[in-house]
C-alpha cells in the first residue's frame, strides 16, 4: 500500500500569535512549529496501512521554509520512509490553490494509491487545499474521515466520515485523496530507533522551477487583526426569575439583537 | 493557565551552547548522531510529557497507590508510559547496539528525563529505574544473567529496581543482614527484609527484578561483607512459566508526596523459597551498587530541577495574571491595581527560582557530560573525567534538592494563599521535591561523602582538577569586560574554597577527625555554591558569545535574561558563601561537645 501523506508545519497550538506592525501576517519570531496535527493522523494512519499490507511506502510530501525540515523528520522518525520538501520563497506562503497546485505537480513523480491530507491546517484554517488537489488531480475525494478500510485487492476505499448527528459510510475506488478528522487514530510517539534511522532516508529537496509551475494564487491577504477584546458580560441580579427571564429576552433583543 | 513545565530553549541552550554536545559526535561512540537527533530526542520527550505525562499529575497524587491481596496497585497511566518508554526506546536509550540500544549520550538522557520529571516526578522514575537495574546487569552480570533479564527490562515488561535499606540499615548499608544461603545449584537462598523499595511491585508490570544487597552467610561483617544479587519476584520454572519466588510485599508506605510511586516493604523467604543469583563476585556488591546510586543521584539532582522548573513556570505565569496593590508611591486608590510580577520583591523571588533551576540543571548536565567523555576517552582524560565526575556527584545531588526546596517554597510564595490549596499546583510541589534531599543517600551522607572521600581522594587529585576547571572558566570571563567582575568574584570564592579545604585537611591529619566532619555539610553547601556559580559564569560566556550575532528579537531578549540571571545568582546567592567561610574556619567543636542533656527542655 503506498501512501502520500502531505503535511504542512504550523505553530504549535501552544504558542501566543501576534500580528506584525503593519498587519501583513504574523510575528514568526520565537514561534514554536510542530506537524499540523490533522496531518499526524494522516501520518499514522499511512503507516497502518503499510504495517497491515505488509509492503508499500509513506512518502512525506510538504512545502515550506528550511524549517520544514523538521516536520519531515519527525514523520520519518514515526516511520515514513521517505520526505519530499518543496520549498521555494513564491510558494512558501501560497494560498490554498498554489498549495494544491504545487501539491499536484509534486505528486506527480511519486507513485501512490492514497493520498492524505488533513482536513485542515490549524494555522490559517482554509480547509481548501485537499479539495482543490483531487480537482486538480481529476480523482475522488473523501473529507473528514474518521475511519478507513482498503479492499485486499487495494482497488477501493470504504470510509467512515463525520456528518452532523452521526456517521456516513462512503465507498470510492482508488486512488483517491482522503482528509483525515480527528477521532482517526491516535498517532503514535517518534521512537529513539526511529530518530535514529531517520537521520538516514533521504529527502528530496525541490524548488517551483523544478516542477515546472508559475504560480497562480486567487486570494490577497489584505490585512491580519487580532480579534477585539472579549467585553465583560452582564449580570442580572436580585430579581424574580421570571423578571429576570423577561430582562434577559429584552435584552436578548433590543441589545444583543440576535432574536 | 498555560501548561509550560520546562523550557526546551534553555535545554538547547545547555547542551549546544554552554556544553557543545554536538563534540561527542567525533567520537566512534556517538558518530551516528548529531545535533539533529539529539533535538528529535527532546522534542518527542516533550510530546510525550505535556501529552500523557502531565494530564496525570494531580490525579496520580490524589489516588495514589493501593495495596490490596499483596498487589500494590498504580495509576493506569503508569503502564501506558512505561509501554512507550519500551517501544520507544527510552529505557535503553543509553545501552550499546549490541544490547539493542540507542548509544545516546548519558547528557541528552538526562535532559529528557528532565522534561519527564518536570511534567510529572512521581512517572518518570519507572523506566529510571529500570535502566539503572539493566545496566547494573549488564556491568557486573554474567552473560545468563543477561539473557535473561535484560530484553525484559528493556522493553517495558519487567520493572527493575534498587534493593538495599532495611529497617536497621538505612545510611549505614554496612549493617545490611539480608541472608544470602550457598546452595548447590546456580542460585543463593534469600532471607530478609527491604524496607522503602521504590517500585518494588506494582501491577503495571508482569515482573519486578531487584537488584538487591545481601550477605552471603559467614561472610565479613561491614560493607567488605556485601554482595549483590538479582531477585525477581517472579522467576522461570522447569517449563519456563513465570512462577512466585518467594518474594511477598509486606506494607506500603505512606508519604507526604512524590506519590504516584509506591515505596514497598519486601519480605523474602519466608516460605524458605526466594532464589537470589549472585551478580559478579561475591563481596563485591557494594561498590557495583555504587555505579547505580551515582547514576540515581544524578537523576535526584535532574528530579529536584525538574520539579523546581515546573513550580518556576507556574508561579511565573500566577504572578502576570494576578492584580494587587500598587507602586510603592501611587497613593492613588482607584488606580488600577498593577499585576504581581510588578513588584520588584516578586521579581526576586522569580529570580531566585531560575537561578537555582537553570543553575542546578548546568551542574548536572556538566557532570553527565563528564560521564559521557569519560566513557569515550583512555587514560589520563579518562582519569579525569571520571574523578571529576566523582567530586561533583554529591554536590549536583545536593545543590538541586536542598535549593530546590527553597526553589519550589518560593514558587508557592508568589502565589500567597492560592499557593497553599490544591487549586494550583504549588503545593504538591513542595510535597513531591522534599523527598530529594532524603533518597539516595542524605544530604548528611553526600556531605561526608564529598569532604571524606571525594576532596582527598588521590591526594586531592579530583579537586585540584576541579580548581583548574573553574579557574580556566574565570581566565575566559575576565576577558569579556561586562562578566570581569564577577570572575573576580569566583577567584575569590575560590580561592576561599581553596584555602577552607586545606584548613580542613590540617585538622585531619593532626587526628582531629570528628572536628574535621564535623561541618561536612556546610562545607557540601558552600561547595555547591561556587559549583553553581560556576556553571553561571559558562552560561554567561555561551550568551555573550550568541550576542556577537545578528540576533532575533526572541533570541537577544533570552540571552540578556540568561546573563542577568547570572548576574543575580552572583549577587545574591554567592555572598551567602561568606558565612559558610566564616563557619568552615573556625575550629571549636561546638555541635560535636553539645551532650544530649543539654537539648532536654
Ligand atoms: C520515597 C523514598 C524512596 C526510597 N527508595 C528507595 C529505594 O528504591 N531503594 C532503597 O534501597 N532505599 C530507598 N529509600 C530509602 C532511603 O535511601 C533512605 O531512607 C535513606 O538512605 C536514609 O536512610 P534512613 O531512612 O534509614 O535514615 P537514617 O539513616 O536513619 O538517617 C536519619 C538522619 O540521620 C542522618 N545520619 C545517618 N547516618 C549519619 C552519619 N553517619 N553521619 C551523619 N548523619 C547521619 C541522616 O543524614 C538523616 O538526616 C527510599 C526512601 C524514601 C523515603
Amino acid at each position: 500500500m503506498k501512501s502520500l501523506v502531505c503535511l504542512k508545519q504550523v505553530p504549535d497550538t501552544e504558542t501566543q500569535i501576534k500580528v506584525n506592525a503593519d498587519g501583513s501576517g504574523i510575528v514568526t519570531d520565537g514561534i514554536k512549529y510542530v506537524i499540523n496535527p490533522y496531518d499526524e493522523f494522516s501520518v499514522e494512519e499511512a503507516l497502518k496501512l503499510k504495517e497491515k499490507f505488509k509492503a508499500g511506502e509513506v512518502v512525506v510530501l510538504s512545502i515550506g521554509p528550511d524549517r520544514c525540515v523538521e516536520a519531515i523528520r519527525t514523520a520519518l522518525a514515526m516511520g515514513a520512509d521517505r520526505g519530499v520538501h518543496v520549498c521555494d520563497e513564491a510558494v512558501n506562503n501560497g494560498d490554498p490553490f498554489v498549495m494544491a497546485q504545487t501539491l499536484a505537480a509534486a505528486s506527480g513523480n511519486i507513485e501512490y494509491d492514497i493520498i492524505f491530507c488533513g482536513h485542515r491546517a490549524i494555522d490559517d484554517d482554509f480547509a481548501e487545499t485537499g479539495a482543490m488537489l483531487a480537482e486538480l488531480l481529476k480523482i475522488p475525494q473523501i473529507t473528514l474521515v474518521t475511519k478507513i478500510e482498503v479492499s485486499a485487492d487495494k482497488k477501493t476505499i470504504t470510509c467512515e466520515r463525520d456528518i452532523e448527528g452521526g456517521k456516513e459510510t462512503v465507498e470510492s475506488p482508488l486512488p483517491c485523496v482522503v482528509s483525515s478528522q480527528k477521532g482517526l487514530n491516535e498517532p503514535r510517539y517518534a521512537s529513539l530507533p526511529g530518530i535514529m534511522k531517520a537521520k538516514k532516508k533521504p529527502v528530496d529537496k525541490k524548488t517551483f522551477a523544478d516542477l515546472g509551475l508559475t504560480p497562480d494564487a486567487k486570494l490577497v491577504s489584505k490585512n491580519f487583526s487580532m480579534p477585539g477584546s472579549r467585553q465583560a458580560g452582564q449580570k442580572f441580579e436580585g430579581m424574580e426569575p421570571q423578571e429576570v427571564a423577561k430582562t434577559v429576552v429584552q435584552a436578548l433583543r433590543s441589545e444583543a439583537k440576535v432574536i | 493557565m498555560t501548561d509550560k513545565f520546562v523550557s526546551i530553549r534553555n535545554l538547547r541552550f545547555l547542551l549546544h551552547e554552554v556544553l557543545n554536545i554536538e563534540n561527542l559526535t567525533q567520537f566512534d561512540h556517538y558518530s551516528d548522531h548529531s545535533r539533529e537527533t539529539f533535538d528529535l530526542a527532546l522534542d518527542t520527550a516533550h510530546k510525550i510529557a505535556r501529552n500523557l505525562l502531565l494530564p496525570s499529575l494531580q490525579e496520580m497524587d490524589k489516588n495514589q497507590p493501593t495495596f490490596e491481596k499483596g498487589i500494590v496497585h498504580v495509576h493506569p497511566v503508569v503502564k501506558e508510559f512505561i509501554q512507550e518508554c519500551g517501544k520507544g526506546g527510552w529505557i535503553a536509550a543509553n545501552a550499546s547496539y549490541e544490547a539493542d540500544g540507542q548509544q545516546l549520550p548519558f547528557s541528552v538522557t538526562t535532559a529528557c528525563h528532565f522534561i519527564f520529571g518536570a511534567a510529572n516526578y512521581s512517572a518518570s522514575v519507572y523506566p529510571l529505574l529500570m535502566y539503572g537495574a539493566a545496566h547494573l546487569i549488564e556491568s557486573f552480570g554474567s552473560d545468563q544473567l543477561k539473557r535473561e533479564f535484560i530484553p525484559s527490562i528493556f522493553s517495558g515488561k519487567w520493572q527493575g529496581t534498587m534493593a538495599l535499606t532495611e529497617p536497621q540499615a538505612g545510611s549505614s548499608l554496612g549493617d545490611i543482614q539480608t541472608q544470602a544461603i550457598p546452595t548447590d545449584e546456580n542460585h543463593f537462598l534469600i532471607k530478609g527484609q527491604k524496607i522503602f523499595i521504590s517500585a518494588g511491585d506494582h501491577d503495571a508490570v508482569e515482573n519486578v527484578v531487584h537488584l538487591m544487597l545481601a550477605r552471603i552467610k559467614g561472610a565479613p561483617s561491614g560493607v567488605k561483607g556485601v554482595s549483590l544479587f538479582v531477585v525477581p519476584k517472579k522467576r522461570r520454572d522447569e517449563s519456563g512459566n513465570l512462577s512466585p519466588n518467594d518474594v511477598n510485599v509486606s506494607a506500603l508506605y505512606h508519604k507526604l508526596g512524590y506519590r504516584g510511586a509506591p515505596i514497598v516493604q519486601l519480605s523474602m523467604g519466608e516460605n524458605g523459597d526466594c532464589h537470589g543469583y549472585l551478580v559478579g563476585d561475591p563481596n563485591k556488591g557494594l561498590s557495583y551498587m555504587f555505579q547505580m546510586m551515582n547514576e540515581a543521584r544524578l537523576a535526584v539532582g535532574v528530579g529536584a530541577a525538574a520539579i523546581a522548573s515546573a513550580a518556576y513556570y507556574a508561579s511565573l505565569e500566577y504572578t502576570k495574571e494576578r492584580r494587587q496593590g500598587r507602586r510603592l508611591f501611587d497613593k492613588d486608590p482607584d488606580s488600577e491595581p498593577i499585576r504581581i510580577i510588578d513588584h520588584s520583591d516578586v521579581r526576586r523571588m522569580l529570580l531566585f527560582q531560575r537561578s537555582i533551576v537553570e543553575g542546578s540543571l548546568s551542574l548536572v548536565l556538566q557532570c553527565c557530560l563528564y560521564s559521557d567523555m569519560a566513557g569515550v576517552t583512555t587514560g589520563d582524560q579518562k582519569s579525569k573525567f571520571s574523578l571529576l565526575l566523582d567530586l561533583l556527584t554529591p554536590a549536583a545531588k545536593t545543590y538541586p534538592s536542598e535549593m530546590g526546596v527553597m526553589s519550589v517554597s518560593q514558587g508557592l510564595q508568589c502565589l500567597g494563599g492560592y499557593g497553599f490549596c490544591d487549586e494550583f499546583p504549588l503545593e504538591q510541589f513542595y510535597r513531591d521535591i522534599r523527598i530529594h534531599p532524603i533518597h539516595e543517600g542524605s544530604t548528611g551522607i553526600q556531605g561526608l561523602d564529598l569532604l571524606g572521600r571525594k576532596v582527598v581522594m588521590h591526594d586531592s587529585k579530583a579537586f585540584v582538577l576541579f580548581l583548574d576547571e573553574v579557574c580556566s572558566t574565570i581566565s575566559v570571563a575576565c576577558e569579556i569586560p561586562d562578566l570581569k567582575p564577577y570572575a573576580e568574584k569566583l577567584q575569590h570564592e575560590i580561592n576561599a574554597l581553596r584555602e577552607v579545604t586545606y584548613g580542613l585537611m590540617m585538622l585531619a591529619s593532626s587526628g582531629h577527625n570528628e572536628d574535621y566532619l564535623e561541618d561536612s555539610t556546610l562545607y557540601l553547601e558552600l561547595f555547591g555554591i561556587i559549583a553553581v556559580a560556576w556553571q553561571w559564569l559558562k552560561q554567561g560566556i555561551a550568551a555573550t558569545k550568541q550576542l556577537e550575532r545578528k540576533l532575533s528579537q526572541s533570541d537577544q531578549d533570552f540571552y540578556i535574561g540568561k546573563i542577568m540571571t547570572m548576574k543575580y545568582f552572583f549577587l545574591y546567592e554567592l555572598i551567602k558563601t561568606y558565612g559558610l567561610i566564616e563557619r568552615l574556619s573556625e575550629e571549636d567543636g561546638l555541635t560535636a561537645n553539645f551532650d544530649d542533656k543539654f537539648f532536654a527542655d
